[in-house]
C-alpha cells in the first residue's frame, strides 16, 4: 500500500515542480543507423541550462517561455543548429529524432554544421525510413511519432499501415499471406501466449495506439530473434516514458446493419456477469458431473438421485431472437513523465525519471451472421463423375456477442545509464454464441444415414491473461556495451463452460432426438490453463574492427511453457419412449420430462473416463543462445552473420483411449514423457550492399522453424460442436500414420533490391525461396467417413518460391498539390509446392478423373498463391486529418489436405476493403474523430471444396457484413 | 450339487442386495462415487481379451468398458451366458469388439440363448433357464443403455480410401484414436467365429452425433462366420448394420430398434435369410451401394416386416440408393401407414420379387413416391414369409409381437 501511495504523491508534485517553466524533450539519433546517440550534447544557446542525452538518447530541459537555438554536438559529428524552438509554460516541446552526420563523408569534404529551422521543417517519418533503409535485416514498422500523427486508435489498425501485412478480423495479423503457422507475435520482444490458445499471434486491437512505442515487422531472421517464425514477427513495443503529459477518454460505436438493431439476432440466456467477460457460475459444471461414473438409472441410482442431477444442469438449451444493440467500446489512457528530483530544486537532467503509463478499454460487440452455411461433400467413386456428392450441409443463423476488457500499466524508472520497467496486462474476455442451424444430411454419401435436423447450439468461451514484464538496460557508453535483460511471466486461461448442442431430427411422422440422426442433446467443458515464463538478456558491444565500425551482439534466453487440458462432456439418454410436445428446445429439460417422469424420462450418461484421455498436461522448455556480429566491410557493405541455438524439449502426459480403459498392452500412455528434444542451429547471413545513399542490395540467408503446438502434439479429441467436425491430436497412431509428429524446418533465402526516397517513399523488389523439411498440415483422416475428422500430419517437403513488390509513392509526381496523397502496397507472387507423400499420391491416383493427370506434387497447405495489399492515404498533419483507404485479399489457398473420397478444401479470396478517417478538432487539436467502414464491399469469408472439373462447394461460409464505425476521443 | 448351487444364488441375491444398499450409501456418502455391485456371480472385465478365453455360464459378465477381442484370441462365451453392459457414452462406452483375426465363439442353443444387456436388467440366469426370456424390469422400448457387438474382419468392403479399395476403413461407433476399429481385406472367406441365439438389448449408446452402436456391427465380415438365430431389442441405432463382408446370416428378428430395422453398406455381397423387423425408429431396411469400385449384390429373402405397432411407426419400407445392388426376394409388410413408402423403385440395381404389402390393392400406390410406377414384384397381398417357428426363444416372442406373423 506504501508505494503506490508515494507514487501517487509523486505524479501530483510533478505537476507543481515546473509550474512556471516549460519543457523540452528530444532525442538524438545518429544518421546513418538510426540509432540513439547517447552522451551528445544538447546546449541553449546564450542559456546555462543544457543536457546530454541518456541510454534512450534523449534529453530533456527546462526552461523558462521563450524561444531558443539550440546546438546538439558530438565528438566527430557535424553540429545540428535547431532555430526558432518555442517553450511555452506548463508544456512540453518534442524534438524527436534528431539525425546526427559524421563530419567527413569519406569522400574527403568535411562538415562542420548543420542548421534546421525547427519551425518550417517538421520531418516525421524520418526515423521509420533509417530503420527500414540501414536496418541489416528486412524489417519494416511504424514508430509513436508516425502513429500520433495519423491517429490510429489501436495497434491493428496501425499494423495495416506496414507494408507487407494484413490484418483479419479486425485483429489478427498475417506477413506475406503466410499462415498463423508461419507469423509470430510478440509484446517488448517477449513471447507471451495470445488470448486464443489455437493462434500464433496476438491479437493486435487490445493495445491503444498513443501507448505504443512502436510496431516493427521483421521479415526475415537473424540470430537475436526467435527462430520459431518465417513469415514475420511483429514486435509491438509500449512506451516507457511519454514525451508529455497523456490523458485520453475515448468512447466509440459501430454499426453493422446486418448485424446491429437487427431483430433476428440471436443470444442465449447467459449470467449476469457476461458484460464482464465471464461467466457467474451459471454455465458451471454440476457436482458431480466431472466423474466417470453420474447417477443414471443404469448404475443402480435412486429416482431421486438421477432426477436432482438432471436438473442440477442449466435448463436453457436453445438461442432465443431479439433485437442486437449497438457496438460500443470506451477507454481511458493516461501516462507522463517526471523528474525525480531531490527537495524543491530545479529539476536537472541528472535526476532520474519515472514514466507511467496505463490504459483501461471496455469493448463489447454483437456480430450475427445470417447465414451461415457448413457443407461435407465426397468425390464420387466413379471416375466418369465428375460431380461432388454432397453429405451434409448445415445451414442457419448464429449470433455472437463479444466483451473484452484490457488493462495494461507500466511504470518505469530511468537514470543516466540504466532504465527499468515494470509493466503490467490484464485481459479479460467473454464470447458468446447462440445458433440455430438446419441439418440436412444426405443418405447417398458414403458414411452417411440421411436425416433433417435442427440444431440448436450454445457455447461461451471466456479467457483471461495476465502478463508481467519486468526489464532492465543498461549502457556502459565508453566501452560500448549495452544490456538488456527482461523477464515475464505470463498466466492465461481458456475455458468454455457449457458448450450445449441440442438437434430435433425430423423424421417423416415424429420429431424427436436420434442418436443415429441428429444425434442426442449434448453439452460439453473445456478448460485450458497455461502458465509461460520468459527471461531473456541480450548484450552488444559496437567496436572497431579495423577501421571499420562493427557490433557484436550476444545473448541467452529461457521460456518455460506449461498447459492443462481438460474435455469433459455428457450426452442426454432417454430412459424408454420419447414425446415431445413442442419442438422448442428451452422445454426439453422441464422438470415433469426428467427421470423418472415419462414420457422421456431424462438423464444423462457421461464420455468421461478416469484417467481422461481427453486431458493433457504439456511443457515445454526452449533454452536459447546466440552471438552475432555486424561487420561494416566497407563503407558500403555491411554484413551481419548469426548463429542461434535452440534447445526444445517438450514433455507430455496424456494418454489415448485404449489406455484411458485399461488396455496397458495397445493402449499408449505419456506420462511425462519427451515428445520433442532437439537441439538445432540457425544460422543466419544478412548482407546489406548499399550502392547509393538511397539503394540497397540485400542478400539474407536463415533457417527457421515450426514446431507443434501443444495442441497438435497431444491425444486430444476436440469436437467443435457447431461444424460436427473434429480435431485430433497427432500422437494418436492410425493407419498409415506413425503417430510422430516432428517440427518442421524452414531454410529460407531472400534477395532484394530497394530504393528510398524523399517523402517516405520507396520501392523495392524481392524474391524468396524457402525450403520447407517436415511441413505440418491438416489432413482429412481418410479411414473415417462416418464423422469428419482432422490431424495434423507431416507432409512431404515443400517448397516456394515468390517475389514482391513493395511501393510507397507519394502523389506528389502528379502535381505538387497533391503531396498529401499517397500510396503503398504490396504486391506477392508465390508458387509454392509440395512432394506428395506415397500414400498421398496413391489416394488421388485412386480417385483420378478422366481426363485428369494426377502429379506427384501440389500447392502447400496455407499459402496462398499471390498476396495484395494496397492502400492509398491522405495525411494533413498540420490539419489533423487523415484519411485512408486500404484493400487486402489472398489468393486461393489450399485449406484442409484432401485425397481419396474427401476433396481439397481451399479458402476462398476475401477481398476486403476498409477505410478510415480521421480528425484533429480545435485550435489544440485536443478532440479527435474517428470513422472507419469496413469490409466495404461486403464480401464473404468462404471456403470451397475443389476437384477436378466439378463446380465448387461450400466448405464453410459467413458473411461479416459492412460495418460503420464511429469514434471519438479527447485529451485533457 | 443343486441345493449347493441354489444356496448359492440365495447368497448371491442377498449379497447383490446389500451391496446395493450399500451402494446408495456410498453415494450419499460422497457424491455418487464410482460403485459396480460386485457379488461372486458378476466378473468385472475391463481389459482386453488377448488370449483364449471362455466366459461360462456360472457368472454375470459385465462389460466395465469397451473390450476388444484382440488378433489371434478367441473369446468362447457359454450357452445361457448373460453378459451386461455399464453405461456410459463416446469413450466410455462399454462394447464387445472382435477386432480383424480375432474370434467370437458364441453359441447359445434355443433353450440356452445368450444375452447382452445392460448393468440396468434384472433378468437372471435362473429366469432364462426357467424359459423367462423376457427382462423383469426393463420396457423393451429402452436403448442406450450401453453399445454394442462389434464383429470386424478381413473380408473384401467396397469403400474409398486413402490406399485404394482394397483396404482398411474405421467402422462407424468406435472413434478414431482405436485402431481396433479399422476392418476389411480381401479374405471373403475369412471366419471371425460363430454367432448363435443370442439376443442384444437395450444398446447404442451414442459416440458423437451420427455415430453410434447398432446392436450387432459385421465389418468385413467373412462368409467362414457363422450368424444365426439373433435378436436384436431397442437398440439406439441400427439392428444389424453390414459393412461390405460376405457373410450369410440367417434366423434374425428386429425389434424396437431407434434407427434402421438393417442396414447395408460398402458392397455386403452375402444373403440375410428369414429375417423379422419390427417397428424400427427409422427404415425397415437402408440398403446402400459401393463406396469404392467393388460391386456386388446382396440378397434378402423370406422377411416380415411390421411397419406400425402399439405406437410405434417407422418410416421408409425400403430406402435405396442410386447405385444400390440389392435382390428383395419374398417380404411380407404388415400394418404399412401412409408415409411408409419405397423410396425409390428406378434404381437397375434393385429387383423386387414377390414383396407383398398387406393393404388393400387400391392403396398399394400410397406406399411410393407419387408418380412412380409401381414394379410388378411388388403387389398388394399378405404371404406370410418369415418363418417364426424358431423364434420361441426370443424376447419378442414372449412379447407376443409376433403373433400377427
Amino acid at each position: 500500500m506504501k508505494s503506490p501511495l508515494i507514487l501517487f504523491l509523486l505524479l501530483i508534485s510533478s505537476v507543481f515542480v515546473s509550474a512556471q517553466n516549460g519543457t523540452i524533450r528530444g532525442s538524438v539519433i545518429e544518421d546513418a543507423t538510426g540509432d540513439p546517440v547517447i552522451f551528445a550534447d544538447v546546449l541553449v544557446k546564450g542559456h546555462p541550462n543544457g543536457a546530454s542525452t541518456d541510454i534512450d538518447g534523449k534529453f530533456s530541459i527546462s526552461l523558462a517561455p521563450g524561444t531558443y537555438t539550440l546546438e546538439v554536438a558530438y565528438l566527430g559529428y557535424q553540429t545540428l543548429v535547431l532555430t526558432d524552438v518555442v517553450v511555452k509554460a506548463n508544456d512540453v516541446t518534442i524534438l524527436n529524432d534528431l539525425r546526427i552526420k559524421e563530419k567527413s563523408d569519406g569522400e574527403g569534404n568535411v562538415i562542420q554544421q548543420v542548421t534546421i529551422n525547427v519551425k518550417t521543417n517538421k520531418n516525421t517519418e524520418a526515423s521509420l525510413i533509417t530503420m527500414k533503409q540501414r536496418s541489416p535485416t528486412i524489417l519494416d514498422g511504424i514508430p509513436a511519432a508516425k502513429m500520433e500523427l495519423i491517429g490510429d486508435p489501436n495497434a491493428a489498425e496501425a499494423a495495416k499501415r506496414v507494408t507487407g501485412v494484413s490484418v483479419e478480423d479486425g485483429k489478427y495479423v498475417y506477413v506475406r499471406g503466410l499462415g498463423d503457422r508461419y507469423t509470430k507475435t510478440m509484446l517488448n520482444n517477449v513471447d507471451i501466449p495470445g488470448l486464443d490458445p489455437d493462434k500464433n499471434s496476438l491479437q493486435m486491437d487490445l493495445f491503444p495506439a498513443n501507448l505504443i512505442d512502436r510496431i516493427t515487422v521483421s521479415k526475415n531472421f537473424s540470430a537475436e530473434l526467435p527462430a520459431d517464425f518465417t513469415g514475420g514477427l511483429l514486435n509491438v513495443e509500449t512506451k516507457d516514458f511519454p514525451d508529455k503529459k497523456i490523458f485520453n477518454v475515448s468512447i466509440g460505436t459501430s454499426y453493422n446493419p446486418a448485424m446491429n438493431l437487427n431483430k433476428n439476432y440471436i443470444s442465449y440466456q447467459g449470467g449476469k456477469y457476461d458484460f464482464l467477460g465471464f461467466d457467474d457460475g451459471s454455465r458451471a459444471l454440476p457436482d458431480g458431473a466431472e466423474k466417470s461414473t453420474i447417477p443414471t438409472p443404469i448404475s443402480g441410482s435412486k429416482s431421486q438421485q438421477v432426477n436432482d442431477f438432471v436438473n442440477s444442469f442449466n435448463p436453457t438449451l436453445g438461442g432465443t431472437r431479439q433485437r442486437s444493440p449497438l457496438d460500443f467500446s470506451a477507454s481511458i489512457t493516461f501516462g507522463n513523465q517526471i523528474s525525480l528530483t531531490k527537495g524543491d530544486s530545479m529539476p536537472t537532467e541528472k535526476d532520474p525519471k519515472l514514466g507511467y503509463i496505463f490504459s483501461l478499454s471496455y469493448k463489447t460487440d454483437y456480430k450475427y451472421y445470417s447465414d451461415v452455411a457448413y457443407g461435407e461433400f465426397q468425390r464420387s467413386q466413379k471416375s466418369s463423375v465428375y460431380d461432388m456428392v454432397q453429405a451434409n450441409m448445415q445451414t442457419g443463423g448464429m449470433g455472437e456477442h463479444n466483451v473484452l476488457i484490457g488493462m495494461l500499466g507500466g511504470i518505469a524508472y530511468k537514470t543516466k545509464l540504466s532504465k527499468y520497467r515494470f509493466t503490467v496486462m490484464l485481459l479479460q474476455s467473454g464470447e458468446s454464441k447462440a445458433g440455430i442451424f438446419e441439418i440436412d444430411n444426405a443418405s447417398e454419401a458414403v458414411g452417411q444415414s440421411g436425416y433433417y435436423a435442427i440444431s440448436n447450439n450454445l457455447e461461451y468461451n471466456q479467457r483471461t491473461l495476465a502478463n508481467v514484464l519486468l526489464q532492465g538496460n543498461h549502457v556502459i557508453p565508453k566501452k560500448g556495451w549495452e544490456i538488456d535483460w527482461r523477464v515475464s511471466p505470463t498466466l492465461s486461461s481458456s475455458t468454455d463452460p457449457d458448450i450445449r448442442k441440442t438437434a430435433f431430427t425430423y423424421a417423416s411422422n415424429d420429431t424427436f432426438f436420434s442418436a443415429g440422426a441428429g444425434g442426442n442433446p449434448s453439452r460439453i467443458w473445456r478448460s485450458l490453463t497455461e502458465i509461460n515464463v520468459t527471461a531473456k538478456v541480450d548484450f552488444k558491444k559496437e567496436y572497431s574492427l579495423g577501421k571499420m565500425d562493427s557490433k557484436l551482439r550476444f545473448g541467452f534466453s529461457e521460456t518455460y511453457k506449461k498447459r492443462d487440458y481438460e474435455i469433459i462432456s455428457l450426452f442426454m439418454q432417454f430412459f424408454g419412449p420419447q414425446n415431445w410436445s413442442s419442438t422448442d428446445v428451452n422445454q426439453v429439460l422441464k422438470p415433469e420430462y426428467v427421470y423418472p417422469n415419462a414420457p422421456n424420462k431424462i438423464y444423462y450418461q457421461t464420455t468421461t473416463i478416469s484417467p481422461n484421455p481427453n486431458a493433457y498436461s504439456s511443457d515445454v522448455t526452449c533454452s536459447s543462445g546466440y552471438i552475432s556480429n555486424e561487420f561494416q566491410l566497407s563503407k558500403k557493405v555491411k554484413a551481419i552473420a548469426g548463429l542461434r541455438g535452440e534447445y526444445y524439449l517438450q514433455h507430455h502426459t496424456g494418454r489415448d483411449q485404449a489406455w484411458a480403459r485399461g488396455d496397458h498392452v495397445s493402449g499408449k500412455n505419456l506420462d511425462d514423457t519427451i515428445v520433442i528434444n532437439q537441439f538445432n542451429l540457425f544460422p543466419s547471413l544478412n548482407f546489406i550492399y548499399s550502392y547509393t545513399e538511397k539503394s540497397n542490395l540485400r542478400f539474407t540467408y536463415g533457417r527457421t522453424t515450426a514446431r507443434p503446438s501443444f495442441k497438435e502434439l497431444s491425444f486430444a479429441q476436440i469436437l467443435d460442436p457447431i461444424t460436427n467436425r473434429f480435431f485430433n491430436g497427432s500422437l494418436f497412431q492410425y493407419s498409415s500414420w506413425a503417430g510422430n509428429l516432428v517440427p518442421t524446418m524452414i531454410d529460407n533465402l531472400d534477395a532484394r533490391w530497394e530504393m528510398f526516397l524523399k517523402r517516405n517513399q520507396m520501392f523495392s523488389v524481392s524474391g524468396f525461396y524457402k525450403m520447407f523439411t517436415n511441413p505440418i498440415e491438416m489432413v482429412r483422416i481418410p479411414e473415417q467417413q462416418t464423422t469428419t475428422e482432422y490431424q495434423p500430419r507431416n507432409v512431404g517437403n515443400g517448397k516456394l518460391l515468390g517475389v514482391e513488390i513493395e511501393v510507397q509513392k507519394n502523389f506528389d509526381f502528379i502535381h505538387p498539390a497533391f503531396h498529401k496523397w499517397s500510396f503503398s502496397g504490396n504486391f506477392t507472387f508465390v508458387q509454392s509446392q509440395i512432394d506428395m507423400t506415397s500414400t498421398e499420391y496413391n489416394a488421388r491416383k485412386q480417385y483420378e478423373k478422366e481426363g485428369q493427370d494426377v502429379g506427384h506434387t501440389r500447392p502447400m497447405a496455407g499459402q496462398s498463391p499471390w498476396v495484395v495489399n494496397a492502400g492509398i492515404s491522405f495525411n494533413d498533419y498540420e490539419n489533423g486529418t487523415n484519411a485512408g483507404i486500404f484493400y487486402n485479399v489472398k489468393g486461393p489457398a489450399l485449406y484442409i489436405v484432401g485425397g481419396g473420397l474427401f476433396p481439397d478444401i481451399y479458402s476462398e479470396p476475401f477481398n476486403s476493403l476498409n477505410f478510415s478517417f480521421n480528425k484533429k478538432l480545435g485550435k489544440e487539436q485536443k478532440t479527435q474523430i474517428d470513422f472507419k467502414v469496413s469490409n466495404i464491399l461486403n464480401d464473404k469469408l468462404e471456403a470451397f471444396y475443389k476437384s477436378y472439373k466439378a463446380d465448387k462447394q461450400v466448405f464453410s461460409s459467413i458473411n461479416p457484413g459492412r460495418s460503420f464505425s464511429f469514434g471519438i476521443k479527447h485529451s485533457f | 450339487m443343486k441345493i449347493k448351487y441354489l444356496n448359492r444364488i440365495a447368497i448371491a441375491a442377498i449379497a447383490i442386495g446389500t451391496l446395493s444398499f450399500q451402494a446408495c450409501k456410498d453415494k450419499t456418502d460422497d457424491g455418487g462415487e464410482d460403485v459396480k455391485p460386485v457379488d461372486e456371480k458378476t466378473v468385472v472385465v475391463t481389459e482386453n481379451i488377448t488370449t483364449n478365453t471362455t466366459w461360462d455360464a456360472n457368472h454375470y459378465w459385465q462389460l466395465g468398458d469397451r473390450i476388444t477381442v484382440t488378433a489371434g484370441a478367441t473369446l468362447t462365451i457359454e450357452a445361457g451366458t448373460i453378459i451386461k453392459g455399464e453405461a456410459g457414452a463416446g469413450a466410455n462406452a462399454t462394447a464387445l469388439l472382435v477386432a480383424r483375426g480375432g474370434k467370437l465363439i458364441a453359441e447359445g442353443k434355443a433353450d440356452k440363448p445368450i444375452i447382452f444387456t445392460t448393468v440396468a436388467d434384472e433378468i437372471t440366469m435362473d429366469q432364462v433357464a426357467a424359459g423367462n426370456f423376457a427382462s423383469p424390469n426393463l420396457d423393451p422400448n429402452i436403448n442406450g443403455l450401453w453399445g454394442g457387438v462389434i464383429l470386424l474382419g478381413k473380408a473384401k468392403i467396397s469403400a474409398s480410401n486413402s490406399s485404394g479399395d482394397v483396404s482398411e476403413v474405421q467402422i462407424e461407433g468406435i472413434p478414431t484414436s482405436d485402431p481396433s476399429g479399422l476392418y476389411g481385406g480381401s479374405d471373403d472367406a475369412d471366419n471371425s467365429g460363430s454367432l448363435k441365439y443370442i439376443s442384444i438389448r437395450h444398446g447404442g449408446t451414442n459416440i458423437g452425433a451420427g455415430n453410434e452402436i447398432n446392436g450387432l456391427t459385421l465389418g468385413g465380415v467373412g462368409s467362414g462366420t457363422v450368424i444365426e438365430n439373433i435378436e436384436i431389442v431397442s437398440n439406439q441405432d441400427d439392428a444389424i448394420e453390414f459393412f461390405g463382408g460376405m457373410v450369410n446370416p440367417k434366423n434374425v428378428v428386429s425389434w424396437n430398434v431407434g434407427d434402421d430395422g438393417i442396414d447395408t453398406d460398402q458392397s455386403w455381397g452375402g444373403t440375410l435369410d428369414n429375417v423379422v423387423v419390427i417397428t424400427p425408429g427409422d427404415r425397415s431396411f437402408e440398403l446402400d451401394g459401393a463406396e469404392g469400385s467393388m460391386e456386388r449384390r446382396h440378397t434378402i429373402q423370406n422377411g416380415s416386416i411390421i411397419c406400425t405397432l402399439d405406437g410405434r411407426a417407422s418410416t421408409d419400407l425400403a430406402n435405396v440408393d442410386p447405385n444400390t445392388i440389392v435382390t428383395l426376394k419374398n417380404l411380407y409388410y404388415q400394418n404399412a401407414g401412409e408415409g411408409q413408402i419405397f423410396n425409390s423403385v428406378v434404381e437397375t440395381g434393385v429387383t423386387f420379387e414377390n414383396i407383398c404389402v398387406d393393404v388393400a390393392a387400391a392403396d398399394l400406390s400410397m406406399h411410393f413416391k407419387s408418380g412412380a410406377t409401381i414394379p410388378a414384384g411388388i403387389t398388394a397381398c399378405s404371404t406370410k414369409y418369415a418363418d417364426i417357428s424358431g423364434f420361441g426363444w426370443t424376447w419378442a416372442k414372449a412379447a407376443g409381437v409376433l403373433s400377427t406373423l
